[in-house]
């Protein structure tokens, strides 16, 4: 069909300019028709007719004189106005003059001589002047019928050159109509428009192919067959909030394909208004993202695990620290128990503080259940979640993980926690493994000094009202402008046995929790590390 | 087995485990004081009755042995027992090596607790006996003159009245009354007993 289109916008062009050609040739007949230009051939021939005429009005007259009894100057007259017409005003007034020597000499008398008889002299006068009337009306009115041809010539070659303009804009038109209608079938998108009470009227060929359907099956609530099950009522409202408030639509959703599989697209449609604001018309596209969601999928995966697996070797740092944590309460459960039957005992049973046993019993127990479950979900394998939590508590959780290796490695474990954070959204496993490490590697920062004092300090505050900060401090060998370049990279690690993921990983957590990690150098000497997650909207 | 007044003085900075340890010693009968910090145990009055302590190896700050050296600086005595999450050899031994009666790992059983305990009480109560001995002692040598002290220095080491007499420029008469006085304030029945309480005084004088 382009094929064809393309063609035809040859033929018109070609059409166009043969237009104009001709339109050109004919704007160049007048001259050469009207006045046989203005050579010497022209002239002659101009004159030449004049004569000739003359002649022949002269031999007419000469044979038809006998059939009338008065003076016949009738067909000088014609010869002397065909002359005006043919040849101009000077060819007329050259037919004048000869036409009247012809008279003179032939027709008037006395006869065969240029003399003129006074009493026919008047006569021979008012023939010299109805000739030259003759002659003059008879140029004026060539030079008006010319004047009028020319006008009309003028207006043939402007209609054709419009019809030829005309032709050309219908040409480009029609081009830049087939290259638009291309660029929507060709643009590796799916391209639709709505009418305002949201119903589609028009979908690219891509979007019906990709669907199988065709137009007549997109229309109105048929459109939504092809939405997966779970996508069709967020689909939905967010369609009739963005047809109610003229706001765009922005979502994504999975679509299913003439093959009956399902891949996300990202569907964005914009309205388009009149002068008045009134909403027109529904332009969208939907863009198919489901090998970038894929890559998406895989490699927070990939992170997914490897965060695991140095969360997994950081605990494992930790093991004797947890071992206490969890051990705390099982001795205070099993003294309590002893202290319990100890109660018990005897003729005269203490059954208030056997109970008070008891109850310590269960709190510890708990206690020791509450320790397990957070070990566990810090060793567990799962896909990230996005929960609002409390930051302070993360924090809290985690300090006592660390309060035994802190005690062990002789640091001051402190924390200052603002009491009135906003919630955030987050992965509580995730955002621990944050905190954890900048702890640990507080604590192995100060591992070296052992007289100056070693203080770790963790502290959480809201900043400008619409992010958390949690900063940790440590009294360590601190860092070099050089070293703060590179510690977020991977596999740099300023510590013998490091692997130089941990911070690494856990700048990829907090970025993936639209916040910022950096480090900074503590003024009186050590690090902040420090973190922003924003609150909860 | 019938006990005299005691107090057990315990140290750990668990709460849980504090509150137990008291109970559990409450149950048998036995009165128990719990301190959070080491600072709280020190600024605590010392307890008039045998008393002992319960002490967490790993503590905030200053850790258990180290806090048991510092507690024989200053010339407390009290008996030790050690509780610990996770107590490697060289930790306990050297937790004995300062004079702790026993070294148990949490969570501890009922019997071996109060063993331990029982046995640390006994030790504060020998202690105790021998250091009320030792201010009997004391009190009366602090009763002696100088020259009845310096009559029974020589005395004890074996010297006979006369060497003394030369060795202090003394009469042999002036030193054998000296000497009757000693042995009357020190209240000694023989000489081999004077001895005795002389060497007891002695080892006091050098700690």
């Amino acid at each position: 069909m382009s094929k064809f289109r393309s063609d035809g916008r040859e033929l018109a062009s070609k059409t166009g300019f043969g237009e104009e050609s001709r339109g050109v040739g004919s704007s160049a007949l007048p001259h050469s028709g009207g006045f046989f230009g203005q050579s010497a051939d022209a002239l002659i021939w101009r004159y030449g007719i004049a004569l000739f005429f003359v002649a022949i009005a002269l031999v007419s007259t000469l044979h038809l004189q006998r059939l009338f009894p008065y003076p016949f100057f009738f067909l000088f007259f014609a010869a002397v106005m065909a002359s005006a017409w043919y040849g101009g005003p000077g060819p007329g007034l050259l037919a004048v003059l000869v036409s009247t020597l012809a008279v003179d000499y032939f027709l008037v008398p006395p006869f065969d001589s240029f003399a003129v008889n006074t009493t026919e002299g008047t006569y021979f006068i008012a023939f010299i002047v109805s000739a030259l009337a003759a002659s003059w009306v008879s140029s004026l009115k060539k030079k008006s019928e010319e004047a009028l041809r020319d006008a009309r010539d003028q207006l043939e070659i402007r209609v054709a050159k419009r019809t030829a303009e005309l032709q050309r804009s219908n040409a480009e038109l029609s081009a830049s109509e087939r290259s638009l209608r291309l660029l929507t079938e060709v643009i590796p998108q799916q391209i639709w428009s709505a009418t305002p009470d949201g119903s589609i009227d028009y979908c690219n060929q891509r979007l019906l192919d990709y669907a199988g359907r065709a137009m007549q099956e997109m229309h109105g609530a048929r459109f939504l067959e092809t939405l997966s099950a779970e996508d069709r009522d967020r689909f939905h409202r967010s369609w009739q909030s963005a047809l109610s408030a003229g706001t765009p639509l922005e979502g994504e959703w999975r679509v299913r394909g003439a093959d009956g599989a399902y891949r996300h697209f990202y569907t964005r449609a914009v309205p388009l208004r009149d002068v008045q604001g009134k909403i027109v018309r529904w332009y969208g596209t939907n863009t198919d993202i489901e090998d970038h969601k894929n890559a998406e999928h895989t490699l927070l995966r990939a992170q997914a695990e490897l965060a695991h697996l140095t969360r997994a070797v950081t605990m494992g740092e930790l093991t004797s620290s947890i071992a206490h944590e969890v051990n705390q309460p099982l001795t205070a459960v099993v003294a309590n128990g002893h202290a319990c039957l100890g109660w018990l005992e005897g003729k005269r049973p203490n059954l208030p503080e056997a109970r008070q046993a008891v109850e310590r019993i269960i709190k510890d127990g708990t206690r020791a259940g509450t320790v397990i479950g957070r070990i566990r979900s810090l060793f567990k394998k799962e896909a990230a979640t996005r929960d609002r939590l409390d930051v302070n508590e993360v924090i809290q959780e985690l300090t006592v993980f660390l309060r035994d290796a802190a005690i062990d490695q002789r640091v001051l474990l402190e924390t200052d926690l603002d009491p009135n954070l906003p919630k955030i959204v987050g992965d509580r496993v995730q955002l621990q493994q944050v905190v954890l490490n900048l702890m640990m590697n507080a604590m192995d920062a100060m591992r070296g000094n052992s007289d100056g004092p070693k203080r770790l300090l963790v502290s959480s505050s809201c900043r400008h009202g619409k992010e958390i900060l949690i900063r940790v401090e440590d009294c360590g060998v601190g860092l070099s402008s050089e070293a703060i370049e590179k510690i977020f990279h991977s596999f740099f690690t300023t510590k013998p046995e490091g692997i130089g993921m941990g911070l690494s990983i856990s700048r990829s957590i907090v970025e993936s929790h639209e916040g910022r990690l950096w480090a900074e150098p503590r003024p009186s000497g050590g690090a902040i590390f420090q973190f922003t997650v924003p609150i909860a909207p | 087995m019938k006990e005299s007044a005691a107090t057990v003085l315990i140290v750990d900075d668990d709460a849980s485990v504090r509150e137990a340890v008291r109970s559990l010693l409450a149950s048998v009968g036995l009165p128990a004081r719990a301190f959070g910090t080491t600072e709280e145990f020190l600024r605590a009055k010392t307890p008039t009755v045998p008393s002992c302590l319960v002490l967490d190896v790993r503590l905030p700050g200053m850790n258990g042995l180290e806090f048991q050296e510092r507690l024989a600086e200053m010339g407390n005595h009290i008996p030790i027992v050690f509780i610990t999450a996770h107590g490697d050899i060289p930790m306990t031994s050297r937790a004995i090596r300062g004079g702790a009666v026993e070294f148990l790992t949490k969570p501890f059983q009922k019997d071996e607790f109060l063993a331990a305990v029982h046995q640390a009480l006994d030790r504060d109560r020998a202690q105790r006996k021998e250091q009320a001995k030792i201010s009997v002692l004391q009190s009366r040598h602090a009763k002696l003159t100088r020259r009845e002290r310096e009559v029974m220095e020589f005395v004890v080491t074996g010297l006979i009245n006369k060497e003394i007499a030369a060795k202090l420029g003394l009469s042999e008469i002036t030193v054998k009354v000296h000497r009757g006085q000693a042995m009357k304030k020190m209240e000694a029945d023989s000489l081999a007993d004077l001895v005795r309480m002389a060497e007891v005084l002695h080892s006091q004088s050098h700690e």
